[in-house]
């Protein structure tokens, strides 16, 4: 059968199971193999031989994954990126860039997954606040501990997260001190933004207080094109 | 609970960390740290070669778990990959050995899994520093 | 059983593992070391015994002991020949070196526990997975060691005892190194027939040593051995039994 062989295959088929196509959650065994059971499982197949294309997207809305496994697979992510880079610009760029891939895809996952009630925002403030509750909810488990909009300039706002996930056990080095691995999840931030047509740049900042070690801004600037459209919406809804 | 302090030395007896909790141990310059953890590596390592049960076929052991003195005790706890956590506690101090499991956590967590740690280098790392001070202190 | 000062309980009537107190105590060995860093007195239980020899009486259960002296002391030459088992086999160690190393452990870490510490703390024990070492400094900087099983609680007291009442007593063979006045002291006062009678300074006097070190370790053991009995049968130790009238039977 097919199926057997692809177990030997590095490429996965697509489920032949019609039901998981559908999108409806099934609860019939996928197809029988005659391999016996003790081979092992691996990345791509779990122990009950479904592989991860093959689980229908809702399944693991409500999953959880180890934080130790993240913060090893994040570590060597951040050391991976810094082999490559000189300078800490250069690297927060890189991990930017990681967050940004992932972004793109996380927003289309979280709209398919809305189903018939998913909009697109075409306001700043909805847009951020789908970020500050759905997006942060959907990566990290709990909302963003706040939004600000910047008092001087108009296309700055700022989104505070009081202690970053992804930070939770680094320690940056004083010599690179202006570091915030937290550019990754600027990155995300900014692919969802870009997604949603609100094109702008994303940046992570330390802003260590007494009680809040971590503290992280995300500081979101606008480009200009947002900012001109924001303000026609505005006068057309006053209108 | 008074913990006095923590030392942590790599697999090769050289020593990454150092910190004082509490008044009671005299305060050593950094050379005399490194001397003084590169001395109890190798007496640890024959801690556990005088063992009386070698000769008797019921293996050594392991090296030094616990020394007492008048004035303190002190927990030596080595890890499978023979890094070796060093508490020492006021003379009478009960439970030291879950303190030693949990400062263990910490380096594993806050230390390990930090991606500017190099391994079997000296550890510097500000988030490790501040959790176990947060574990240890507010006990007393 | 492989050692001898393994003190059992009544066979019919086994202690229960529940009970807290251990009512058995292991020792395995006992070292001194003189001012010079040089091991004058070494006595290992656990080396020669590899049978349990059942225990009916105190006295009964005293093998010889091994004794060994530095070169330029040869008068136990003899004695050590048999006891010493040939080093190498199973990359065991010789008794010599065994001593050495416990010198260089019970050293470095006075040494350590006296630099983090100050000078007027001591060290006093330490214990790994398999044994406990005491160790006890007099003031004339002669050490004493002791190696037991991981249970037994502090023997600080013991090896005073042992010092005070048998070192003391019977510790003529000091006089061969005689470096130390305070050791001649001794012998002028406790042991006047010592040097005079055995140039060697082996003979009465050593074995008066051992004699008493092993009627001493063993009624050591028997009192705490009975003491257990004592408190499993809920009787409270008002029997008058101490330390000190375990010394009283050496004597």
């Amino acid at each position: 059968m097919q199926r057997g062989d692809s177990l030997n295959s590095p490429f996965v088929p697509f489920s032949p199971n019609p039901s998981i196509q559908q999108g409806t959650p099934t609860s019939t065994p996928p197809l029988k193999h005659t391999l016996s059971s003790s081979t092992s499982s691996n990345l791509r197949y779990s122990s009950s031989r479904k592989s991860i294309y093959d689980r229908h997207l809702n399944r693991s809305q409500r999953s959880e994954l180890s934080k130790a496994s993240f913060a090893f697979l994040f570590g060597e992510m951040v050391q991976y990126a810094q082999k490559r880079v000189n300078g800490i610009a250069d690297l927060e760029k890189k991990l930017n860039l990681h967050g940004y891939s992932i972004g793109q895809r996380l927003l289309e996952l979280l709209l398919w997954r809305e189903g018939r009630s998913a909009k697109r925002e075409t306001r700043i403030l909805g847009i951020l606040q789908f970020i500050t509750t759905t997006v942060y909810r959907s990566i990290f488990n709990k909302p963003a501990d706040g939004l600000e909009k910047s008092r001087d300039n108009e296309d700055e706002y700022m989104l505070i997260d009081n202690d970053p996930m992804v930070n939770s056990y680094i320690s940056v080095p004083k010599e690179m001190s202006q570091l915030n691995c937290a550019a990754f999840v600027a990155g995300i931030i900014e692919a969802v933004l870009d997604g949603c047509l609100f094109p702008g740049r994303v940046t992570a900042h330390s802003v260590p207080t007494e009680q809040l070690p971590a503290k992280t801004v995300f500081l979101i600037k606008f480009d200009d094109s947002v900012i001109e459209r924001e303000s026609v919406l505005v006068v057309t809804r006053a209108l | 609970m008074v913990i006095l302090s923590l030392l942590i030395l790599n697999k090769a007896g050289g020593l990454i960390f150092q910190r004082d909790f509490n008044e009671g141990l005299k305060k050593l310059s950094s050379n005399d740290y490194l001397v003084l953890a590169g001395t109890f590596h190798g007496v640890h390592a024959i801690t556990s070669r005088i063992s009386p049960l070698r000769d008797l076929g019921g293996g050594g052991g392991g090296g030094l778990e616990v020394l007492e003195s008048d004035k303190f005790r002190m927990q030596c706890f080595q890890t499978l990959t023979g890094t070796k956590f060093l508490i020492f506690a006021e003379p009478n101090q009960p439970n030291v050995d879950v303190v030693v499991r949990r400062v263990y956590e910490l380096y594993a967590d806050y230390v390990m899994k930090n991606p500017f740690y190099q391994i079997e280098m000296p550890i510097r790392c500000e988030a490790f520093e501040r959790n176990l001070v947060a574990y240890i202190k507010p006990k007393q | 059983m492989p050692i001898s000062y393994y003190l059992r309980g009544d066979i019919t009537n086994p202690p229960s593992s529940a009970s807290t107190t251990p009512t058995t105590m292991t020792i395995y060995s006992f070292y001194i070391f003189d001012r010079h860093c040089e091991c004058i007195y070494i006595k290992q239980w656990h080396q020669r015994d590899r049978t349990f020899r059942p225990t009916s009486s105190a006295t009964s259960t005293v093998d010889s002991p091994v004794t060994l002296s530095s070169d330029r002391h040869s008068a136990a030459g003899s004695k050590l020949q048999n006891e010493v088992h040939p080093s190498g086999r199973g990359g065991r160690l010789s008794v010599q070196d065994d001593a050495k190393l416990v010198f260089g452990v019970v050293f470095s870490l006075r040494n350590m526990v006296r630099k983090l510490s100050g000078p007027d703390d001591s060290f006093i024990s330490y214990r790994t997975g398999s044994y406990k070492l005491h160790y006890y400094e007099t003031a004339t900087n002669l050490k004493f060691v002791l190696l037991t099983d991981v249970k037994t609680s502090n023997l600080k007291v013991v090896l005073h005892q042992i010092y005070v009442n048998l070192y003391v007593e019977f510790g003529g063979f000091c006089y061969n190194y005689s470096a130390s006045m305070v050791c001649l002291l001794f012998i002028v006062t406790k042991n006047p027939l010592s040097p005079i009678e055995h140039p060697g300074g082996e003979g009465v006097a050593v074995e008066l040593f051992e004699m008493g070190l092993d009627s001493f370790i063993v009624s050591y053991c028997t009192l705490r051995r009975v003491r257990s009995w004592l408190t499993r049968l809920g009787i409270e130790n008002n029997t008058g039994l101490t330390y000190h009238s375990a010394i009283g039977y050496t004597r």
